[in-house]
């Protein structure tokens, strides 16, 4: 299922990091690692199975006394739709659709996302993402062992066929994902991100985690799932780009 | 204190008693005090917050707070211990601010008037439309001169003369002496255009505009007004918030303006808002992508408060108008466009409060704002603390307004109409 972070940055921004610690045990390749958590979280038949996935969800800042809702639309191969709706700030749309990335807001406007946002975009919108880490990575390494919220986890760095590197953590125990390291991408800058996941539930035949804690810029929020609907016909319009951003690609 | 004043009530307990914190109150207290002085400790931009032995500051200040005989006096403790970074952004709002606007209890009642400290006097710049002010008569450069019986002036004369006290912050406080609960009326004494004492009673009613809230901050009425003096489109908001109304209200504005000769951008008494809609107005004004405002620096990370060019568009030339109350996001707008020669800015210097913040509960249910990062205008310059300067300066005068003129908005229709050079 798809986080969402970048487009948060107008409200916040930087994360902490977490302490290192020595692996003096051979470490599993990191290919291993990563074809495991396909395997705990429901297995290679059961992403095969997955075609279209509809989410909705509760967006928190806490700390700043901020509460919205998201909802988001996913179809194969790559056409992403979402929509954040904080009161006060209103609506900010994103999409992916025909290797175009887009976003439109009340507060910001339409635009068209380019260079490594465009990247980060693109790879969020792969549905089935981590069946698909093979076709989105060109490398995959195990970099150590860390611990993530008293699960001890592989560090596994994971570089991208165009971008930056992305840091995941997945529990040595369970084999889930328990953090993800990244440098989220914005024209507002580059910004320090970590994405905690919790809670890991069965959503339609997939574990997946129903609670995500993003920090960046020294702000946190969480995002916890609360629907996910699966393999339902989406209205191709759905994912249809806005007059807006139209406009912005005839330029 | 109104909730420990009704608890007391209440209890029917005495005001000894009453001033006596319990041991869960001063918990409650300590607990605010601890988070006020880590999250400054752990977000301020700088590792040693203004330079401070930020650990000696705790020291000294934990033991007062324990001390405090009630949660008033240990919101002093926490204010004094703010004071010392000597920058804006920090604040403390008491949990009954907040009660007050959601019970309706007290306060939210305004009579309609704005006011600016001119010459050492509140004098009155503008009279909301349909308000009880409007209503008694009240005009604007009418000086006022006692509320609820009090005396303004020897207090105005007093605080104009302390450096540290802001015209912003007086005149809140003297907005803050006319507020009351709504149905209610307030007695003011005014000098009117002859200099003449008129008193009147006037009722208070809910602020002008709608109530928008943003996470932990107080209910804000924001308003938003735009029309035509001759070929050049006026805009007015009192707040950078309410994302839907304020920048709906502009993109329709610049829509029906697009002959315009001109656009004049009143942020005067404009304390700011959210950060972001400085980027989201802004973009309405540029064409060109990748141009900034300036630049967020906080200690992990940097963000730049990039303009995206949105429809639709004014290409003419725009006139920001500004006051020592134009603060924080419209000192952000205004400073930008300056620097990026966009905008000619009109007026008197501004509020020079301009550092990002955020609001947050405390465990004693106190809203504390902290400025999070630094700020620095495109130009270079950190507005924190200078503010923006006017290209043109120009000063708003009890005379002028007696007169039903507007100096500063003269200058810019003025500049518009000669055709910018």
């Amino acid at each position: 299922m798809k986080l969402i972070y970048a487009p948060l940055l107008f409200l916040c921004a930087a994360s902490a990091a977490v302490s290192a610690q020595a692996a003096d045990e051979a470490l599993p390749a990191a290919e291993t690692i990563l074809d495991r958590f396909i395997e705990v979280t429901g297995g290679k038949t059961a992403y095969e199975k997955r075609k279209t996935e509809v989410v909705t969800g509760a967006v928190e800042f806490a700390a700043a006394g901020i509460k919205g809702s998201v909802v988001s639309y996913a179809e194969e191969p790559s056409k992403y739709y979402s929509a954040l709706d904080i009161p006060g700030v209103g609506k900010v749309e994103m999409g992916v659709n025909n290797g175009v990335a887009w976003e439109m807001s009340a507060l910001m406007g339409a635009r068209i996302k380019t260079g490594e946002e465009r990247n980060q975009a693109l790879r969020e919108a792969r549905m089935n993402a981590p069946y698909h880490w093979r076709e989105l990575y060109s490398k995959a390494d195990t970099a150590g062992v860390e611990t993530v919220n008293g699960d001890e986890c592989f560090r596994v760095v994971l570089t991208p066929k165009e971008g930056k590197p992305e840091t995941m953590f997945f529990s040595k125990k369970s084999g889930l994902m328990r953090k993800t390291a990244m440098v989220a991408s914005s024209p507002m800058g580059d910004v320090p991100a970590e994405i905690l996941a919790d809670d890991y539930k069965d959503f339609g035949g997939l574990l997946a985690p129903a609670k995500t804690t993003q920090k960046a810029a020294g702000q946190e929020f969480t995002v916890t799932v609360e629907s996910v609907k699966v393999n339902e016909a989406i209205p191709p319009d759905r994912f249809a780009m806005p007059d807006e951003v139209k406009a912005l690609l005839k330029k | 204190m109104r909730a420990w004043g009704a608890l007391c009530a209440a209890l029917a307990i005495s005001l000894t008693l009453c001033a006596q914190p319990d041991a869960a109150q001063r918990q409650l207290a300590l607990d605010s005090f601890e988070r006020v002085w880590t999250t400054i400790r752990d977000t301020h931009w700088e590792k040693n917050p203004a330079g401070l032995d930020w650990q000696a500051i705790h020291d000294e200040f934990r033991p007062k707070v324990a001390k405090a005989a009630n949660m008033d006096e240990a919101r002093v403790a926490i204010r004094e211990m703010l004071a010392r970074l000597h920058q804006t952004h920090f604040a403390l709002f008491p949990a009954t601010v907040y009660d007050a606007v959601r019970e309706d209890s007290a306060g939210p009642g305004a009579p309609g008037i704005d006011l600016r400290i001119l010459d050492k006097q509140a004098v009155v710049t503008g009279v909301d439309p349909g308000s009880g002010a409007e209503r008694a008569g009240v005009r604007p450069g009418w000086a006022i001169q006692n509320v609820r019986g009090m005396d303004l002036s020897p207090a105005i004369r007093a605080l104009t003369s302390d450096p540290s006290i802001s015209d912003l912050s007086l005149t809140r406080a003297v907005l803050a002496r006319l507020s009351g609960p709504v149905g209610a009326k307030v007695s003011v004494a005014f000098l009117d255009g002859s200099n003449r004492r008129v008193s009147l009673d006037l009722e208070l009613a809910e602020p002008r505009g709608a109530p928008a809230e943003f996470g932990n901050l107080p209910v804000q009425h924001v308003w938003f007004e735009t029309k035509r003096i001759e070929k050049t489109a006026y805009i007015r908001f009192n707040l950078f918030l309410d994302v839907t109304r304020v920048i709906d209200g502009f993109s329709k504005a610049i829509a029906d303006c697009r002959a315009c000769d001109g656009l004049v951008i009143d942020l005067r008494g404009n304390p700011g808002g959210l950060g972001a809609m400085a980027m989201g107005i802004a973009g309405f004004l540029v064409d060109k992508p990748g141009l900034r405002l300036g630049t967020m620096y906080m200690r992990t990370a940097t963000l730049n408060f990039v303009i995206n060019p949105r429809r639709p568009s004014f290409a003419g030339p725009v006139a920001i108008l500004i006051d020592a109350e134009s603060a924080s996001t419209s000192e952000i707008f205004a400073g930008g466009l300056k620097d990026l020669a966009r905008a000619r800015v009109f007026g008197t210097r501004s509020a020079a409060a301009a550092l990002p913040s955020l609001i947050e509960r405390l465990p004693n249910g106190d809203g504390f704002q902290h400025a999070i990062a630094n700020y620095i205008s495109e130009g270079g310059q950190s507005l924190e603390g200078s503010g923006v300067s006017p290209d043109v300066e120009v000063k708003l005068t009890r005379q002028a307004l007696l007169a039903g003129r507007d100096p500063v908005l003269e200058a810019a229709l003025d500049w518009i109409r000669k055709g910018p050079r």
